[in-house]
């Protein structure tokens, strides 16, 4: 790709000026709203915004779980953003990654002697291989009977609840554990280290890798533009001699492989093993990094970090200031909710 | 006879946002005129008509009828004040017989029984009156599309109208039915109604209208006695200094020498017995066409007679179920869409806010649609962004895009622009076969005539056209041959020194070409 004319770079940087502002205006007006809500509630709105955004920057601890958060939550948010690009909506993020990790611990303990160069690339294709599975379901029901993939996702969420519960108990349990867990994965399936102490996996260059990889599939590809356009107009799309209804079925079975790959990433890189509730609560996060970035998959990372910030800031907000979680959900909920809104804006003006 | 002026509009405005659709616009009826309304596209006929109506507020003006004041704020006012308008896209309940589409909305003699039979004597009184002759009992989508808008029309009468505005009404109609349309509104004006009759097609206006008022851009420009007026003075009035009218192919009949005999008997297109949709109910029945190098075929049918289906199975995106079909001599059977737009094959397809663009995605991206795996835009593999900035910015020049550049988002195109965006996407890569379907619907005349050349052009390099259009006057303009189509069959072909407009009516309508 050879850099662009002069011009067009400098229009470039001006439209990057009227893309950001929205956005800052959206956080302030976000926090404004929250930071009254606190002041009703009778806590100090400085001290705990103070905690939320700065928390990750005050501890090299605490700067290293900003990132172990961030890589689900990129994982997650390419999981809505690659079938949102052509139009669908994949909101069983939860139950492909829960079956990734599900897939990845399977394989794992199966073979659990087998060395590390051979077990560790097949955890995370397990994990691939599961949540793309798990996405195919709706996809293909899709495609046949044209099932809306909505309500298919969402059902099989619950779906994988029960599957990883009865892997977690029934079948390899960990009797120590006091809660539904699995023995622990080959040592060969672990994420080698990037720095030990505190720990901090190799999965975030995978996480970094992976999103600048859809980056190029959907800005700079033919095959990427088949997929925008074909979320743009489906129709149109379809009358130019695109085949609207596979890249239906790809984009969301991509996209239960990302989320796949992140539970797999989950159990080789941070419980080394299957825990139920590893989940956490990323789909309701991915789908707002998703939507805030407005299937911009240059920015996606960027917003990913900032939840993630948040996230990390919310839980020492609530041991110090005894201020509950959820408040910090409200802000992010409430940031999308104002970007959503500049653009309803912008579209009147 | 004293002429009294039955409605005044003095000094209407309206604005669309940024946009002033009506500036200082004023219109006076006379009673029991027949009043043309006459502009392109984006004139501002419709709002007018609409303001009258009740259907937008104005922003400024005052409307008078039979000299007093009057305060229009929806149909129903302008109903009762006697005015009634008939769109262009009918408001009929499908399932609904003629009877009860009429009477919807109206108090019943018999409210309790439903049973109609005073109101449906009253509409066949009505229809015998006016040359309006309708079966009240029919269910309405059993009829064809002349026969509703006379429902239409009854919808207003019946409501007891003085003022009858119609949108457009010959759209849809072939000449026969245009005849009788034109002399239903003679008879109703002589009854002492009015009728405003609103098109851009001179051609019309010139053959009913009693007097004529000319819009451009919003603004009057000139009312006139229909024996007053040459019919240079209207053209002049249409399009202003937006085209040069001595240059026009529109307007100059002696311009058209570039419509020559194609000199090839190499056919691009050669259709035997295309038959698509099911047996039992075929779209395209048995149709057998061909189009030869530079030749331009006109498809001539009243819409919804296969049309769309024959574009959309030439193109591959309907199954062909009997018959064969060879594109520059490839049998079409196995290829699929992709195959055939990169042999050189391009589409203007009819519904292009559907069927053609991206409204979501920016200029550029619309540009390369169906394009996007070739050189220069692609390797096959990876976009080419600057090639495909440049080539855009190229195209925005030579197809005159009103846009703000490559990335400027689709859907802020106006009608025309998107348009040009077709054009210039259809264009932008050798074209051997082009299949336009109403190229210049909605279209003011300066874009009209800009598509009209550009074919043309294109024709002379040997591109082959099929042109598939309701617009009767664009056939004959463009085509070297016309074949007219009803109800998915062929009814006959017209060579140019044989275009006659009610034989082809006669076709459109079913009746098979004597042989």
């Amino acid at each position: 790709m050879r850099s662009r004319p002069l011009t067009q770079t400098v229009q470039q940087r001006s439209k990057i000026l009227t893309q950001i502002g929205p956005y800052l205006a959206a956080v302030l007006a976000a926090f404004v709203v929250v930071g009254i809500l606190l002041l009703l509630m009778g806590f100090n709105p400085l001290r705990a915004f103070q905690t939320i955004l700065f928390t990750s920057f005050r501890t090299r601890n605490n700067f290293i779980q900003t990132w172990l958060k961030f890589i689900p939550l990129v994982f997650m948010a390419l999981a809505f953003t690659i079938p949102a690009k052509g139009g669908k909506f994949n909101i069983g993020g939860e139950g492909q990654l829960i079956m990734g990790a599900v897939g990845a611990a399977v394989v794992g303990i199966l073979w659990a002697d087998a060395p590390a160069f051979i077990l560790l690339p097949l955890v995370l294709l397990a994990g691939i291989a599961a949540g793309a599975f798990w996405a195919f379901i709706p996809a293909i029901l899709l495609y046949r009977f044209n099932i809306h993939e909505i309500l298919s996702t969402v059902l099989l969420n619950f779906v994988s609840f029960s599957v990883i519960d009865y892997v977690a108990t029934e079948i390899w349990p960990d009797p120590l554990a006091g809660h539904p867990t699995t023995t622990p994965i080959g040592a060969g399936g672990n994420l080698p280290l990037l720095i030990s102490s505190p720990p901090l996996h190799s999965g975030l260059l995978i996480a970094l890798f992976v999103a600048l990889a859809v980056y190029i599939y959907t800005e700079r590809t033919s095959a990427g533009y088949e997929l925008v356009a074909t979320g743009a107009n489906p129709r149109a799309a379809a009358v130019f001699g695109i085949n609207t209804k596979v890249l239906f079925l790809l984009a969301l079975v991509l996209g239960g492989a990302m989320a796949g790959l992140g539970g797999a990433v989950e159990v080789a890189g941070v419980h080394h093993r299957l825990i139920e509730g590893l989940q956490s609560n990323f789909l309701a996060l991915g789908i707002i990094i998703g939507l805030i970035s407005k299937g911009n998959h240059a920015v996606l990372p960027f917003v990913a970090l900032f939840i993630a910030i948040l996230e990390v800031g919310a839980s020492a907000m609530q041991r110090t200031l005894a201020i509950p979680v959820e408040m910090v959900f409200i802000v992010e909920a409430l940031i999308l909710i104002f970007v959503l809104l500049s653009d309803v804006v912008r579209k009147d003006s | 006879m004293q002429k009294e002026n039955i409605l005044e509009m003095n000094g209407i405005r309206k604005r669309f946002g940024s946009v002033v659709a009506l500036d200082d616009v004023s219109l006076s009826l006379t009673r029991g005129e027949i009043h043309g309304l006459l502009g392109g596209n984006g004139a501002g006929k419709t709002t007018l008509m609409n303001v009258l109506y009740g259907l937008y507020r104005a922003d400024g003006g005052s409307i008078a009828v039979a000299g007093k004041p009057i305060d229009i704020r929806s149909p129903k006012d302008a109903i009762d004040g006697g005015i009634g308008m008939v769109h262009q896209q009918f408001l009929q309940v499908n399932r609904f017989t003629v009877a009860e589409n009429i009477v919807l909305g109206t108090p019943l003699q018999n409210q309790l029984g439903l049973n109609l039979t005073a109101e449906k004597e009253k509409i066949r009184e009505l229809g015998d009156r006016f040359g309006l002759p309708v079966e009240p009992d029919k269910a309405i989508n059993s009829l064809p599309m002349g026969i509703r808008q006379r429902v239409e029309i009854l919808k207003a009468l019946y409501r007891g109208v003085k003022i009858l505005v119609l949108d457009e009404p010959t759209t849809n109609l072939t000449p026969q039915e245009v005849d009788a349309l034109f002399s239903s509104l003679r008879t109703m004006v002589q009854a002492g109604l009015t009728v405003v009759f609103i098109t851009h097609k001179l051609r019309e206006v010139l053959e009913v209208c009693d007097r004529i008022t000319v819009l451009r851009h919003g603004r009057t420009v000139l009312t006139l006695n229909r024996e007053e007026a040459s019919e240079e003075a209207f053209i002049k009035g249409m399009v202003g200094d937006d085209l040069d009218v001595e240059q026009s192919i529109q307007f100059t009949d002696s311009n058209l020498a570039t419509q020559v005999a194609p000199n090839s008997d190499t056919a691009v297109l050669q259709a035997t017995t295309l038959t698509v949709g099911s047996d039992a109910v075929p779209e395209i029945n048995r149709c057998s066409l061909s189009v030869f190098e530079g030749e331009i075929v006109g498809i001539a049918g009243v819409a919804g007679n296969g049309q769309l289906e024959l574009a959309e199975s030439l193109l591959g995106l309907r199954p062909i179920v009997g018959g064969e079909v060879v594109l520059n001599g490839r049998n079409i059977q196995n290829l699929s869409t992709r195959d055939l737009l990169s042999d050189g094959v391009a589409y203007i397809p009819e519904d292009r806010w559907q069927d053609g663009f991206l409204a979501k995605a920016n200029v550029a991206q619309n540009l390369i649609l169906g394009l996007h795996r070739r050189e220069p835009y692609s390797n096959g593999r990876f976009l080419n962004w600057s090639q495909i900035f440049q080539q855009c910015t190229n195209l925005i020049q030579e197809f005159s895009i009103k846009t703000q550049g490559p990335t400027d988002t689709a859907g802020n195109l106006s009608g025309g622009n998107i348009q040009r965006v077709m054009l210039a996407r259809a264009f932008s890569q050798p074209v051997s076969f082009l299949i336009a379907h109403n190229p210049t619907r909605g279209l003011d005349i300066p874009s009209m005539e800009f598509i009209y050349r550009q074919i043309l052009r294109r024709q002379e390099d040997g591109m082959a056209t099929l042109l598939i259009s309701e617009n009767m006057d664009e056939l004959f303009l463009l085509s070297n041959r016309i074949v007219a189509i009803c109800n998915g069959e062929v009814m006959g072909e017209l060579s140019r020194d044989q275009f006659d407009r009610y034989e082809l009516g006669r076709m459109m309508s079913g009746v098979k070409q004597s042989a």
